[in-house]
């Protein structure tokens, strides 16, 4: 079942324009974690926007997901440097840590793992994020101290 | 004109237009994919490439560069072909070489591109793309894995239907077409079916019934609104598989998936007789013998003026002809009309109000005789034409209208036609839309402006309209020559502004931007529908909106002009032919034109008008002794479509005789004794009028199978009765039809009438119009009866397409309302009116404002008109059912 009030604080927030489709999606995303089906119709009802306008934004862009993701978003950097400096075992090693392919979300919905072309961070590689934050000249061991923080 | 050269070939070609299309126009064969003459062009699959000399080293995409003076342009080389390989081998990376079941085969353009190209090895590999495959759908099934992503379906049903129902989804190598990951949930117009070059999108309909090859195509003319659609009906061993149009590739759902109606179970085949008060199956020569006894019996005892005619707007230009001409020279009556009486009917008399009766003056008979289906009247050059015809809209000139204003009308539904020339004007940036109806319909998203009125009102609704424009220019003078316009001025300023916008339920804010907008307009159009002329007082407010033109239009303008939305295939066409008590054919008055028909026909023709549709049934509720004793229904079916359902049925009951052509066994048809089948759409031969004029022409593409043609059975029965008409084949009829009516001068297939160079001379008087406004009956909800853009009168109904989309009426509502009456999505609701009831689920949506519900009359089982009184409105009370 919809949770209309949930959906109606992030809507009120805008006027309602096709152009606020994107910061409205980044909202949802950033509260639910997901974009799920039902929010997205209001969305598109609301805004005047084509459903296939909305899904075609949401398909588009990496930062949305249709699928349920974890309250903490790994992403593991696999660009050109962060690929030289190890960033492929960093990976491995997250990946055997939480248990899961990149792409997927553990089981208690706590983490979603997934790679990234670039971060920007090169100077520093191999990096990862875990929701906004960086951690740079990440090694193997680093990992479970770093999961540790985000583990309840 | 610009000078260039293609492949050697000097060519002349228009400013603006590209490469390709100059190509394609002079016969120079281009290979290409992603483009398509329907939708603009993108240039994304870069197959159509070319050499350009002045230009860049590179090649160039010929269907997006335009053409320069002086250009040279190859189009074939070894470079040019490499590079078109190459880029046919990426897409057949992964497209799926299943051509052997695939329905495309024969008719897909990658097939014939790797083909042309001489492909035989690709020898690339990639990840493999999931083979995402849509079964679920209905009508519409889409294998992403086909897919070549060109992106004509995205444009087409995004530029031209307006229903942005499709569009890709994800992007770079993995991008597919997507519809919100949900089954298909749209017009079901199936355009997307034809434009796709491969077989990503297929009609479930046409799957694995016939290869493309197999196929016998003949053209013809849509059966089912008034747009008056060509297309072509595809058969296999006598059987219909899909129907497509050729040029625009433009069909609505019902179009093009309602072809199921002429193959119905339920269609009849044989006639019927009553016997001791059943309907028995009888042969064509009992049936008509009992038929004409029936009737001579009438017409021997009460006289010719007992036997009423009602022709119908499903019936052919040539049946509707011969139906008047029975009645006119054989029976020496004008007592006949069609059910257009409810709506279409009165959109011409209240523009005949204020624009005048049709005049034509300096056509002439041509001494050259004439092809087929053409006009024997020539326009000459000093030709002249006023009168209401001339008010009537050209769809083609729609597009070119600034300010469009819709009011009482869902386009779509209604007519899709005009809702894709909408689509065309929203091109032009500066065009504006103004949208008016009590409901949300599918433009309000387009629209500058919506104005949500209160149903019913819309007369208030088109004074406060008349006088924002009056307020927004003060001095504001008609551009026509107009009569009357100071005494009605100062009538419309007597109530003010806001007190009107208030009784409408609209915005003065609103009213005096739309009133602007109408004031500066060059050439402003208004569209009007079977919500504004179906109600009671349908021809008061087609006055107003009369009058509103006669303020505000510019008909010198193109597009400029009164656009009503006649509602069957042929509405326009059975007026125009004279199935109507007080016009000859071609409007033409029975007072003077009646000379050249007694010419003609060897028969007076009486100058007396005869009765109304309207007026027949009150004759017949008040027992009046001119009330007829016999009907002769040309289909029509009453009970199912006359509001007030109950009454309808019980006054047909009082009728003795009544004879019913029709394909159905209908609700009318029930009640009579005598009931012949009829051949429809694709078993016809002759002509149909779009509700803009243009005469389309059918072709018969399927025997009759047991039944007959409307004109063929007139003309039996005619001889049965003494007046013996003969005629061997529909032009023939045609041929007599148009040497009588010198308006539709110039008319042959495809054109319109008026024709396009009579030099129009347009004058009007304002009429007043009651401003009375009232909905009949009692009850907290205002019930609005209209159309559904699955359904087309009731033939749909009996056709596998349509009903896939939608299987029964359902009755729409507002959620606050659903909520209150605590009923959801789905569940039954009681709709009860001082007339009777009936129970329909709901479909809950926003579209309907609170306090009002909407519901389709379409359907047999769950008639919305036995609701109604007299009106398409009426308040009702909803109950959990």
């Amino acid at each position: 079942m919809m949770d209309v009030e949930r959906l109606e604080t992030i809507l009120t927030q805008y006027e309602g324009y096709p152009q606020d489709l994107i910061p409205i999606l980044q909202d949802i995303q950033d509260q639910y974690h997901y974009l799920p089906k039902d929010e997205l119709k209001v969305v598109a009802q609301r805004l005047n926007v084509p459903l296939t306008k909305v899904y075609s934004v949401a398909t588009f862009y990496k930062m949305f997901s249709l699928v349920p993701k974890g309250r903490h978003e790994l992403r593991v950097c696999l660009g050109t440097t962060c690929h030289l400096k190890g960033g492929q075992r960093l990976l491995e090693s997250v990946s055997s840590h939480l248990g899961i392919e990149p792409g997927y979300t553990t089981a208690d919905m706590q983490f979603s793992l997934e790679t990234v072309g670039c971060l920007g961070s090169c100077a520093q590689a191999p990096v990862m994020m875990v929701d906004d934050k960086y951690y740079a000249r990440m090694t193997i061991d680093k990992v479970t101290k770093v999961l540790k923080l985000y583990k309840e | 004109m610009i000078n260039l050269t293609i492949d050697g070939k000097a060519l002349q070609v228009k400013k603006g237009k590209t490469i390709l299309e100059a190509a394609l126009a002079n016969g120079i064969h281009i290979p290409h994919l992603c483009y398509h003459p329907a939708i603009k062009a993108i240039g994304s699959c870069r197959i159509c490439v070319v050499e350009v000399k002045p230009g860049p080293p590179r090649p160039q995409p010929a269907c997006t560069t335009t053409v320069a003076e002086g250009m040279e342009v190859i189009t074939q080389s070894e470079r040019l072909q490499d590079l078109r390989r190459e880029l046919v081998k990426f897409i057949l990376v992964n497209h799926p070489l299943d051509c052997p079941w695939c329905d495309k085969a024969g008719e897909c353009l990658l097939q014939d591109l790797t083909h042309e190209l001489g492909i035989d090895v690709v020898d690339y590999e990639a990840v493999k793309v999931p083979p995402h495959i849509d079964y679920e759908s209905r009508l519409i099934e889409r294998y992403a894995t086909r897919c070549v992503t060109c992106g004509r379906c995205v444009r087409v049903c995004r530029d031209r239907v307006g229903a942005s129902a499709i569009n890709f989804e994800s992007r770079g190598y993995f991008t597919e077409l997507g519809c919100g990951h949900v089954p298909l949930e749209c017009e079901f117009c199936g355009t997307c079916i034809d434009i796709c070059p491969v077989g990503a999108l297929i009609n479930k309909l046409f799957k694995y019934t016939a290869r493309s090859w197999e196929l016998t195509k003949t053209k013809t003319v849509c059966p089912y609104c008034g747009g008056g659609c060509n297309y072509e009906v595809h058969t296999k061993n006598g059987h219909i598989h899909r129907v497509r149009s050729q040029g625009s590739l433009l069909l609505c759902g019902r179009g093009r998936f309602g072809f199921g109606v002429l193959e119905a179970p339920e269609r009849l085949h044989q006639p019927l007789i009553k016997k001791d008060g059943q309907l028995v199956a009888a042969t064509w020569d009992e049936a008509l013998d009992y038929a004409a006894r029936g009737l001579k019996e009438v017409i021997d005892n009460a006289g010719p003026d007992a036997l009423y005619g009602i022709g119908s707007p499903r019936a052919t230009n040539e049946a509707s002809f011969l139906f008047q001409k029975l009645i006119r020279a054989g029976l020496g009556h004008n007592n006949l009309d069609s059910p257009a009486r409810y709506n279409f009917a009165r959109a011409l008399a209240g523009i005949a109000a204020v624009f005048g009766e049709a005049q034509v003056s300096g056509v002439a008979l041509g001494s050259v005789k004439k092809g087929v289906y053409q006009s024997p009247w020539e326009v000459q050059e000093e030709a002249k034409g006023s009168g209401f015809p001339f008010v009537l809209g050209n769809a083609h000139h729609l597009s070119h209208a600034d300010v469009i204003l819709i009011v009482g009308a869902d386009v779509t539904p209604e007519m899709p036609t005009y809702g894709w020339r909408i689509m065309d004007a929203l091109k032009n940036e500066n065009f504006r839309l103004v949208v008016a109806n009590p409901r949300k319909t599918k433009f309000d998203r387009y629209a500058n402006l919506n104005l949500r009125y209160q149903p019913g009102s819309e007369r208030l609704l088109l004074i406060g309209l008349m006088e924002a424009v009056l307020e927004a220019q003060p001095g504001y003078s008609p551009h026509l020559e107009a009569e009357g316009f100071e005494d009605f001025k100062k009538t419309l300023l007597k109530t003010s502004l806001s007190k009107v916008a208030k009784q409408a339920g609209v915005k003065d804010a609103d009213l005096r931007q739309a009133g602007k907008l109408l004031a500066q307009a060059q050439a402003p159009a208004i569209i009007f529908g079977h919500d504004l002329m179906a109600q009671e007082q349908g021809q008061d407010n087609v006055i107003a909106v009369a009058d509103l033109f006669l303020l505000i239009g510019q008909p010198c303008n193109k597009g400029s002009a009164l656009y009503p939305i006649a509602e069957k295939n042929n509405t326009r066409g059975v007026c125009d032919v004279g199935v109507m008590p007080n016009y000859l054919p071609g409007y033409q008055s029975l007072a003077e034109g009646g000379g050249a028909f007694a010419k003609l026909w060897g028969k007076p023709v009486s100058d007396k008008p005869g009765v109304t549709l309207e007026e027949m049934l009150d004759q017949l509720e008040n027992n009046e002794p001119e009330a007829p004793r016999a009907l002769y229904l040309l289909g029509g079916d009453l009970v199912r479509l006359l509001p007030n359902r109950q009454r309808t049925e019980r006054l047909l009951q009082k009728v003795r005789f009544m004879v019913v052509q029709d394909a159905f066994l209908t609700d009318t048809a029930r009640l009579a004794d005598v009931v012949l089948p009829v051949a429809i759409h694709a078993e016809l031969d002759g002509t149909y009028t779009s509700t803009d004029g243009r005469l389309g022409c059918l072709q018969a593409a399927l025997s009759p199978n047991g039944t007959r043609p409307d004109w063929q059975i007139i003309t039996e029965l005619s001889q049965r009765l003494g007046y013996p008409m003969k005629y061997g084949s529909a032009p023939a009829i045609f041929a007599e039809m148009v040497q009588l009516m010198p308006i539709w001068a110039g008319i042959k297939e495809g054109h319109r009438w008026p024709h396009k160079k009579i030099s129009v001379s347009l004058n009007g008087k304002f009429v007043p119009f009651s401003t009375e406004i009232s909905i009949p009956g009692e009850g907290k909800y205002t019930l609005i009866v209209g159309k559904t853009l699955a359904h087309s009168g009731s033939y749909t109904t009996h056709a596998h397409g349509p009903q896939t989309i939608m299987p029964g009426a359902e009755l729409k509502i507002n959620p606050a309302d659903a909520q209150a009456l605590k009923v959801n999505e789905g569940e039954p609701v009681k709709i009860s009116s001082t007339q009777g009831e009936i129970t329909v689920p709901i479909a809950v949506t926003v579209e309907i404002p609170r306090g009002v519900v909407f519901l389709a009359d379409h359907f047999s089982d769950t008639p919305a008109n036995l609701l109604t009184s007299n009106s398409n409105l009426c308040r009702v009370q909803l109950q959990k059912g």
